[in-house]
This record gives C-alpha cells, structure tokens and sequence, in this order.
C-alpha cells in the first residue's frame, strides 16, 4: 500500500478506500489462482482514455456559454470531473469528520504532495507545502523576513528587491511585513512592451546594486517566473544566478502563474522558496499553490501564519492543518493527473499547445487593429499582451477597467486591460494592452468576438472618455 | 449592475433539497432528510468538533461554487463583495454589535486567534509593551491558540500566565475565584497583562464560563485587551457582545450555527487598536480595514461565508428559531448526560447552567483511563467498534486536587456529549451500552485494540 503513495495517477489507492473519487479501475486479467487470495492485486493504473473535443468541450460545459473567456490567468479553470471529485470528497467529510480528519485527511495531502514533487523536480516531499494559493505563500515567505529584522539578525534598512511588476498582493505583502519591519525596498524597474529578456535582466542588475549601497545586505529578491500584469515569462534561471553572484540571501519566486504554464523545475531554477497557484493552469478547483523551500538550514524556521497545534512540526505539516476546513481542493490532485494525461503529452504537451495558440491568436489580432504584441513571442507563456487601438483613448488605470467591464456587459468577451502611461516623446503611443489568455477549452471563435468588438468600437468612434464612473 | 440575488432573500428556486413543510415547523423526518449525509450508523454525538450543515444550506453553497465556476472574473466583480456584506450585516444583528465595520468573516477561530496575536505580538517587537509584559490564558485553552501565543507572545518577548480553572466544577464562583487569583499573580512584579483570552465555553473539558464577570474584572484590574475566544457559542448560547464587553470575540459559524465548513467572525470593537489589526495574509485590500482585507485573501472558495442568509430561513423553520434550538440542544443533552451519569455511576462535570449544548460525563473508573493515550485508544474503539463518535478528556490529576470518585475507585475521565437537532435518544443509548459493555466485560483502556 505505501508504494502506491508515490505513483502518480492513483485510482488503485482509491478504489482501496472504497471511494468512487476516481474512475473505475480495468477489471484484473482472469488469474487462474485468484480464488486462492482475496487480496486485490495492485495493477499498474489503466492508460487514461485520450481526450476529445467533444469531451473536452462537455468538460467545461459548466462555464457560461456566451461569454468569451479569454482571462483563464485571472481565475483558472477546472474540468467538471474534477469538481465531481471534489464534491465527492466534500461529502466524505460531512458523512463522518472525525473519521475523515483521524484517517483520511493527512494521508491525502500527503498524496498530492509526492505528486507535485515529482512535477516539480524537488528533492524531497519535506520541501513541498500546499496552501491556499501565492498570495499566502508570500505571506509566508515574508513573514520570516519580518522576523528577520524583529529579531535582530537583520539590520534596519536591510533591503528587499522586487519587480516594479510583482502583483499588487505582494507589494502590500512587503509593505505589510518587511517595511513595516524596518526594512528598504527597492523595485525593479522593467521596460514595456519589452524586446528581449537582456534589457530585463540589465535593469534586474541595477537593481541589486543599489541594493548593496551604503553596506547594505539584500535579504530577499522576490522575482516573478510570468508577470501579472503586464505578463511577460522572466528569465528566472538566470536572475536567480545573478542573485547568488551577488550574495542575495534569499531567492523568491512568485510563480503563480507557473505550473501549467511555464517549465517549472526547482533543481534548475536554484530558488530557495517558489510558489505557484495549482487553480491558475492546472485544473485544480480554487484554491491550492504549492510552496517550496529548499532544504537549508537558513530558511529552516519559516512557519504558516495561521498557527494550529501542529506548530513547530515544519511548514508542511502545519499548512495542512490550520484549524477546520474545506481542504478538498488540496486533495483532488491524483484526479487532475488523470485528466491531464488523457491529453497528448500530458501537461507538457497542453503548454506547448496553449503558448503556440496564443501567440497566433495574439498575431491575428494585432494584424486586425494594427498594433504589436508587448513582447517577443519567445517572452510569452500562455498570455500575451495585445496592443489596443491608440484611438481608443485609454488614458488610466480606471479606464482600462472601464473598458474591461464594458466589453464584459456589452460584448461578452472577459479580458484584463492594463493601462501602460506613455513615455516622454512618445507620438500616438499604445497605452492599452489586453492581456488574453488560451486554455484548452478556448476557441478561435473566443478571439474572433475580441476582434471584432474591438474593431466595432474603432469604427463607432468610441472613447473611454465616454464612459460613466 | 446589481440584481437582488433570490438566494439572499428566499429560498432559492434552484436548490434542489428543500423540506416539504406541511406544517407550520420543520418535523422530524424532514430534519432526518436534511441530514441524510450523516453516516446513517454512526452515534455522532460530537457536533462540538466538526459541527454539521443541513442539505438545504449544502445546496445554495454549490450554487454559489457554480456561479463563480460559470464566470469568476463577473462573480468577482459584482456578486462575491455584496454577498459578503449581506452575511455580515446578518451576523452584526445577530451578535449586537454597533457596527458591521465591526464584523469580519475568516475562516476559523483559529484563524482570529492568530490575527489578534500577531497584534500583540507587534506591540513586543515594535517597543510598545515591555520584555516581559504578559498573556493571560486559561490552561485548558484550545491548543491551537496556546500554539499561537508562543508563535506571536513567547518568541517576541512577552510572558504567559496560565489560570487553572477546577475541573469538575460545581459554580461560577469557584472560576471567578481562581481567575482572580491568577491576575494576582500575572500582576505581581509589577508586569502589566496586555491581554487576557478567555473562552466562552472552553473546549476540553467543556464549560460554559461566566464570560461577562470575566471580562469586566479583566478591566478591573487593568487588562489592557480582552479576546473572547468562543469557537462553540453561536447557535450554542446567547451571544451579546456589547453585553460581554470585550475588544476581540470570535466565534465558528460551521460548529453550532449550520455554516459549511468553514467560516466564524471576528468581532472587533472600535478603537485604535482594532484599526491597525490585520488579517495575515495580505492581499491589494491591505489597509483598508480587517473587514475588507478578510474578504479578499485570494482566489478562494469563499462560498462558506455567502451561505449565511440561507442559514437563516434554516434556523427560522424550527420552532423559536435559534433560541429554540438552543433551549432544546441544552435541555436535551443535560437529560442525556444524567442518563448517562446514572447507568454508569458517574458525575456530570458541571451543573447544567453552565453547560449549553454539550456536556462532560465521567467514564467507569474501571475503565483506568489513565493517559493520554488511553483517551484516544478508547476514543478509536469506540469509533472502529461501536460506531460511536465522541471525544474522550483526560483528566491529569493535580497534586492537592480532590477528585471525583465512583464505587470502584477515581474518575479520571470524561466523555463530551453533544446534542444538536439531528441527534436522537438512540445516539446516547449507543454509547451507553458501549461503555457498559467494555465494563462488564472487564476491559480497560488499555486492552482495546482499534483497527
């Protein structure tokens, strides 16, 4: 039984339990001894059956039909098989807690965690936490930072880095936790629309010396692996490595977009903490992110906010129980796996196939109005950002959400507009970029709707000065 | 933008349990359905851990789920802020409290307990209050919040003071006694008490304290902040917490209040305290205010919280309401626990007004529960034998304590009763008969093998 803890699709462990959380295993080959043991043999689980259009499409038949939905970045996605599976696991819980929180709840987090750290490339299990999603897991991260300078190891003005980029929940993280604790934050500035990961990692460069001023140490750099908003894939491999060049503490990737979405392998990257959202591009229910740590004595001491009994028995086991909870989503990862792999080439083959339709579809775009894309393909995960139309006149960041929700209510297309203000010098500059998405249950028809709004609003003449607060 | 959502006002046409009410209060055998996903074997006579929810609260909870599976970003946008806001405008009524800025939705008392810590905490590390500058505590305080202070007080610099409240316990007087008697004490060398934590009904043991008395010789004495930890009190007693008067009270709405797991409210009085109090994980609502910071932590499922309304029309089905239910949990599971008592010989661990919707009933001596151990062994077999869920306490005897015995020698433990509207006389039969069973048959803790 304990080897099977440690493959990757696990019906067999299911079905042992007697639960119907998975599908049925194939029926053993007729054993002419079977009737000397009653023991049901543990087969190696059955070649998940490939996926369809037509399945894929009965799979997110729960999304609404009318809508475009080309913002799986924001809020993922999560096949329908999946949602029974947890739904199952719910009602397991309220059949019988107790039994649930004494005999099944440890043993199952425990299963998705072998499971992403094999996907994950980590040394060992001890290195993966699973918590809510990356805006806890930077709560985290930072706390111990907190500390750092609450209990005098660090000095006050001790800095941190971060990109100009970091998510809105991070930067108030960092404020919140390593400001507030006396310590200096610098961000990196990053160029937009950028045209090749060198000019990222010069001003990446510049950053970290100004962070060595005055005898100052850098106790953290927080880098993101895909930037929100405006999303760009960063070059974190050799970020990382200039952080060690220049004796950074700390290394802290923000990967919240990373599992599905960019190549995620903790032994290549070299961070000492990573984090990435399993709900964004890996077709977990909301929410579960995995946490990593290096195992290191430095960053031995870090610990979940959210403090239970399990306090001081590592991070890992402390994150899976911060007091009572829904944690189905935390434990539907073997059923993921078995829904990724019904497609050619598994999770590897879904991001290749993800990035090269966005970047077409990105492409079609901007031949339709007339505008570029906000970096070089290569720089692009499965987002891309697409220049808007100048005549548009987007003007700020309220506009960029005006238009965000008008194009939701009057044309059914759901996408993220983020404003870029224009430089100095700049003649009729873009300063509008959607940032559109592909995940498998997307269609060219999702961007035909995008296209062709936006080609309605040029013709009308449209301003966002016309539209109400 | 805004429709009037029906699941906010009525009962939802699309949920797809609701009880076919005849007459004018929900009956027997439709609160049987309602909790049709129960184990149908098992004595569950612990609601105090896990609590329960009705089918028809499960129902709108997946709707919402759905909802925001159809289409996060609009449900983002304009649905998920004003479900919230419903949901604590109903808890802010509920509770008496001034004000809904008042009134924050995490997920668990644990969960408040750590963000009023971390406050303290802060108050250590940022020179406000002194090395040494103490926590008072209650012994039996639930563990996780004894974990929470070493992780916020202790590693910051501040002192703890534990009370040891009596166990068996025959009055109010003999707490308030012995409470203060330890702020004496926390007092002495002239250390300042920064901040009581007091539970409405603790744990294990279970009592219902007179939290109110409390609170106000906390003040007396000069504590300057006073967190209410009632993980068991709404839905299980009256909750006032302008009447309790305390700074912080938190309590579960998934243990006695029909919530899904998980959701409770953190009350925070007014003040210039309670305004730089944050939740831990910090997200673009960092600043503006507990409330609001509590209600986008990330994407989550955050359907728990919305169900509060539909929770409700649950409770106004039973006759009086939630004043009802909890009248019958209270009469209902005092009557148990002296059945209990009688068959086995035993005692009940405090008189019935201090009890509200569980009570604590010595187990045989013969039993020789006599560890820890012991405690969960005897716990598992029940489970794995009987079918039979409840949580056992281990009393440590402490030197100079007088303890209660039955006919064959010290009663060392207690089993935490349970009563909430799904339970049934068979349940404590059941349990009865378990424990009478493994003492005719002679066994102790010991001996039982669980699976």
């Amino acid at each position: 039984m304990a080897s099977s803890l440690h493959t990757q699709t696990n019906t067999n462990t299911n079905a042992m339990n007697g639960t119907s959380a998975s599908a049925a295993p194939a029926p053993a080959p007729a054993d002419p001894n079977s009737h000397l043991s009653k023991k049901p043999r543990l087969l190696t689980p059955p070649q998940p059956l490939p996926i369809t259009p037509s399945g894929i499409l009965s799979e997110f038949s729960h999304h609404d039909p009318s809508i475009a939905r080309i913002n799986n970045g924001s809020f993922g996605c999560c096949p329908s098989s999946v949602i029974s599976a947890q739904q199952q696991l719910q009602l397991q819980w309220l059949q019988q807690p107790d039994h649930f929180y004494f005999n099944q709840l440890q043993s199952r987090i425990l299963q998705s965690r072998n499971i992403i750290k094999d996907l994950i490339n980590a040394d060992h299990v001890d290195e993966v936490s699973i918590v809510d999603n990356a805006t806890t897991a930077a709560a985290i991260v930072l706390q111990q930072i907190a500390w750092g300078f609450a209990e005098g190891r660090f000095h006050p003005g001790d800095a941190a880095v971060m990109l100009h980029y970091a998510y809105g929940a991070v930067k108030k993280s960092v404020e919140a936790y390593i400001t507030r604790a006396g310590g200096y934050v610098i961000e990196v500035p990053l160029p937009f629309p950028v045209n090749s990961v060198d000019e990222i990692v010069q001003e990446f460069k510049k950053a970290l010396e100004r962070g060595k001023q005055n005898g100052r140490r850098v106790r953290l750099a927080v880098i993101d692996h895909v930037t929100s908003m405006p999303s760009v894939a960063i070059p974190v491999k050799e970020l990382v490595r200039i952080c060690r060049e220049e004796g950074v503490d700390q290394i802290f990737v923000d990967a919240a977009h990373g599992i599905g979405c960019v190549d995620v392998d903790m032994k290549e990257i070299g961070a000492d903490f990573y984090t990435s959202n399993l709900h964004k591009w890996f077709f977990c229910p909301p929410s579960v992110a995995f946490l990593y740590c290096r195992r290191s004595t430095s960053n031995s001491d870090l610990h979940h906010p959210v403090v239970s009994h399990e306090y001081g028995n590592g991070l890992a086991i402390e994150s899976a129980w911060i007091g009572t909870r829904d944690y189905s989503a935390q434990l539907v990862v073997p059923k993921v796996l078995e829904f990724i792999n019904r497609f050619e080439g598994g999770i590897d083959g879904i991001k290749k196939r993800n990035h090269e339709a966005v970047v077409e579809m990105g492409e079609m775009l901007i031949k339709a109005w007339g505008t570029h894309l906000g970096c070089p393909p290569e720089m692009c995960s499965s987002m891309v950002m697409v220049g808007l139309p100048a005549c548009l006149g987007i003007s700020s960041d309220q506009d960029a959400l005006k238009l965000r929700t008008y194009l939701r209510d009057k044309y059914c297309v759901e996408v993220p507009i983020y404003y870029r203000a224009p430089k100095d010098g700049e003649v009729g500059p873009v300063t509008g970029y959607a940032r559109v998405s592909y995940q498998v249950y997307n269609k060219v028809d999702d961007y035909f709707k995008f296209r062709d709004a936006i080609n309605q609003l040029v013709h009308n003449a449209f301003n966002c000065e016309s539209l109400p607060n | 933008m805004e429709h009037e959502d029906p699941r906010n006002g009525e009962l939802s046409p699309r949920s797809s349990k609701r009880p076919k009410i005849s007459s004018k209060f929900i009956s027997e055998s439709e609160i049987r359905d309602e909790f049709s996903h129960h184990h149908p074997r098992v004595a569950r006579i612990n609601n105090g851990s896990f609590g329960s929810c009705p089918g028809l609260v499960l129902a709108a909870q997946r709707q919402w789920q759905l909802e925001f599976l159809r289409q996060p970003d609009a449900f983002y946008f304009n649905t998920l802020r004003n479900g919230i806001m419903a949901s604590r405008k109903i808890i802010k009524d509920l509770i008496n409290a001034d004000h809904v800025d008042e009134v924050s939705l995490v997920d668990n008392a644990t969960t408040a307990a750590a963000i009023v810590l971390q406050q303290i905490g802060r108050g250590f590390a940022e020179g406000k209050f002194q090395k040494n500058d103490t926590v008072l505590m209650l012994h039996c305080a639930f563990q996780a919040v004894k974990k929470s202070i070493q992780a916020y007080v202790t590693r910051a610099g501040g002192s703890v003071i534990e009370v040891r409240l009596p166990f068996p316990v025959t009055s109010e007087e003999e707490i308030i006694s012995e409470f203060r008697k330890s702020i004496e004490k926390g007092k002495s060398n002239g250390r300042k008490i920064r901040l009581a934590i007091i539970d409405h009904i603790t744990s294990m043991p279970s009592v219902v304290l007179p939290v109110k008395e409390l609170v106000r010789i906390s003040r007396a004495e000069g504590i300057e902040q006073v967190f209410v930890d009632a993980a068991h009190a709404i839905g299980s007693v009256k909750v006032d917490v302008k009447e309790v008067g305390a700074d912080f009270y938190v309590s579960n709405l998934h243990k006695w209040f029909f919530c899904p797991p998980s959701v409770a409210f953190l009350y925070c009085k007014k003040s210039n305290i309670s305004s730089d109090m944050h939740h831990l994980v910090v997200s673009h609502e960092y600043g503006n205010g507990l409330p609001i910071e509590s209600s986008w932590i990330g994407t989550r499922d955050y359907s728990s919280q919305l169900v509060v309304p539909t929770v409700l029309e649950f409770v106004n089905l039973f006759e009086g309401g939630i004043d009802g239910i909890m009248k019958r949990n209270h009469d209902e599971v005092v009557k148990m626990g002296k059945m209990l008592a009688q068959s086995w010989g035993t005692n009940l661990g405090s008189p019935p007004e201090m009890c509200a919707g569980m009570i604590m009933v010595g187990l045989p001596s013969r039993l020789c529960l006599n560890s820890e151990e012991d405690a969960v062994r005897l716990r598992s077999h029940l489970r794995d034998c009987y079918e039979v869920e409840v949580p056992i306490f281990y009393q440590v005897s402490k030197d100079g304590e007088e303890r209660v015995r039955d006919k064959d020698g010290l009663i060392t433990g207690y089993v935490r009763i349970s009563h909430q509207v799904y339970n049934t006389l068979e349940d404590y039969e059941k349990l009865k008969d378990a424990i009478n069973q493994l003492v005719d048959d002679g066994k102790t803790c010991k001996m039982l093998c669980t699976e």
